[in-house]
């Protein structure tokens, strides 16, 4: 399957008495219903790749292809198929919801009665249905999050560019919009590339993710993988007997470890916890609780955020 | 372009617009005041120097300059607007094309004028018995042709707000007021000394003005200060649409998020 969104060597500059690189020869595609996470730490060109894919920042060199075509040459009617929501932007306060939807849908051609037909069911779905006539100064942060996703979602889009569209959610509201894309996703078939900081919901919702740092790309993996590629899994034992022994048998593996009061925090492979426990039941160490932590993404994320 | 969404662009700042007084108070408080505050002066002026025509020389050159005004002005807030709302990176990062989002802005702009127009011109005949139309058909292209230029100056300050932003805003109502002294709007274009007199015969506006206190004074039409208005006017207009397309492209490759 062709992607639907093809970047190749793409590199912004920003200009100036010191020229600042703020991303360098990034190549990704975006495949039919992929959902890419973009991720790194803050000024890693998350947001700079993500304004030039929406052309609203030029690049200095390489190319954007979405549907086979060239971005800049075909730039309106690329952007009829591509959507935007972020938290970070905001919509005229002083228009309600329906006036600003109205406008919206008008950008995408289309009619009033298209606009109403297809923003119920998600103003409902987003339980903002009744403050259709309410001015945007009159919303929550929430609702106003939520409506950039009715925004981003009634055009009917193949390919939705989100940049952190849960940050100023509440969690069970963010849960459900995770939930949100990922039906959409299975009904629609659409693409989405998505940058977040919540790794959990990275984890949850992402495909595939793209690791940048300095304007590079440093991985390019499942998050599954990516995770276990940096972070060993994390023993935490709080020790009723024999403290010293533990951390005694601990260095004597070479693993590393923290106490806390009397608790002891070690990390090491997944395979190495079953003859460490072992070894601790033969030195006559007892414990009154145990917990086992996985590596997760938000390991790789402070791993790579930490190097310098 | 795509007509459907210059109504999109036309919606956008006409829902702004209906939203109430302080919205309103540029199409009829402004010139309200301004049509109080001159005709009352003009009206006392003229008790005192005889001068019969005085009140409706003065008069229509407010109207008249209200034209250029609000031309420019809507162009620029227009722009403003999006800054102020956080809006500039939704508005175009859609299909929506620079030249659409002019051609909606323009759209809206002869609409209020029309409006502003009409009730000046209205108060002007309730309250001191003057019709601005004595000028007869002159009128409408005098109108269209100060009308452009407006939107010129419009696009002139709106190149600078779009790559300086938030920083030179108030450049969106200096600008009309730095052309009007040398536009000869109340006073003939003889008065001024000779270096302004060179700036001044640059201008289409200065045509406009001069010619319409040639068909006051005369009633005859000067149709050759009216040809070389519009076509100072056509020449403006296009190197202004080509630097705000200049400048827009300048402020994209530093990024339009950095206006917001």
């Amino acid at each position: 399957m062709s992607p639907v969104l093809s970047v190749r060597n793409l590199s912004k500059v920003y200009g100036g008495k010191k020229p600042f690189l703020a991303v360098g020869g990034i190549s990704f595609d975006l495949k039919p219903g992929e959902i890419l996470g973009l991720l790194g730490p803050n000024g890693s060109g998350k947001t700079t790749t993500i304004q030039m894919l929406l052309g609203t920042l030029s690049y200095t060199s390489g190319s954007i292809h979405y549907f086979g075509k060239e971005f800049p040459l075909h730039r309106s009617e690329i952007l009829q198929s591509v959507s935007f929501a972020s938290t970070y932007t905001s919509l005229p306060y002083i228009l309600t919801i329906e006036e600003n939807l109205e406008v919206f849908g008008r950008f995408y051609s289309m009619t009033k009665e298209e606009i109403q037909y297809k923003t119920n069911p998600l103003l409902e779905r987003f339980c903002i249905q009744d403050k259709k006539k309410e001015r945007i100064s009159a919303l929550s942060a929430g609702q106003v999050t939520r409506l950039m996703l009715v925004k981003a979602f009634f055009t009917d889009p193949k390919v939705v560019l989100l940049d952190e569209p849960t940050a100023s959610l509440d969690p069970d509201i963010a849960m459900d919009v995770c939930r949100f894309l990922l039906e959409q996703r299975d009904r629609t078939g659409l693409s989405i590339l998505f940058t977040s900081h919540k790794m959990e919901e990275v984890m949850e919702l992402c495909d595939r993710t793209i690791f940048l740092k300095r304007g590079k790309i440093i991985a390019d993996d499942v998050p599954e993988k990516l995770a276990r590629s940096v972070s060993t899994f994390r023993l935490r034992l709080n020790i009723a007997d024999g403290l010293k022994r533990t951390t005694i048998i601990a260095e004597q593996r070479g693993l590393a470890f923290q106490i806390e009061h009397r608790s002891i925090q070690l990390s090491l492979d997944e395979s190495e916890i079953p003859s460490f426990l072992n070894a601790l039941m033969q030195a006559g160490v007892t414990y009154t609780s145990i917990q086992i932590k996985e590596p997760s993404l938000e390991d790789y994320f402070l791993k790579i955020a930490e190097r310098s | 372009m795509n007509f459907r969404r210059i109504k999109g662009v036309f919606f956008r700042y006409y829902f702004v617009l209906k939203k109430g007084p302080q919205q309103l108070s540029d199409l009829f408080y402004w010139p309200l005041i301004d049509i109080l505050l001159w005709g009352l002066t003009s009206v006392w002026i003229q008790t005192q120097s005889n001068a019969s025509n005085f009140p409706l020389l003065l008069m229509t050159g407010l109207i008249f300059w209200q034209i250029t005004w609000r031309g420019s002005v809507d162009v620029s807030i227009s722009l403003l607007n999006e800054f102020w709302h956080r809006n500039l990176l939704n508005l175009f990062s859609t299909p929506l094309k620079l030249s659409e989002w002019a051609a909606g802005v323009i759209l809206l702009c002869l609409c209020k004028l029309v409006i502003t127009v009409l009730f000046g011109t209205l108060a002007v005949y309730i309250l001191y018995s003057l019709n601005i139309f004595q000028i007869g058909w002159a009128f409408l292209p005098f109108a269209a042709s100060l009308l452009i230029f407006g939107w010129t100056l419009g696009f002139l300050s709106s190149s600078a707000i779009i790559y300086w932003g938030h920083q030179i805003e108030a450049l969106a109502w200096m600008i009309g007021f730095l052309f009007a002294p040398f536009s000869a709007v109340f006073y003939p274009v003889s008065i001024l000394p000779a270096w302004a007199q060179a700036i001044a015969w640059c201008l289409p506006t200065t045509y406009i003005f001069e010619g319409m206190r040639h068909i006051l004074s005369n009633g005859t039409f000067p149709m050759q200060d009216f040809l070389i208005s519009i076509a100072l006017n056509i020449l403006y207009l296009f190197l202004s649409i080509a630097l705000f397309r200049t400048m827009f492209e300048k402020s994209r490759s530093k990024g339009l998020a950095r206006l917001e």
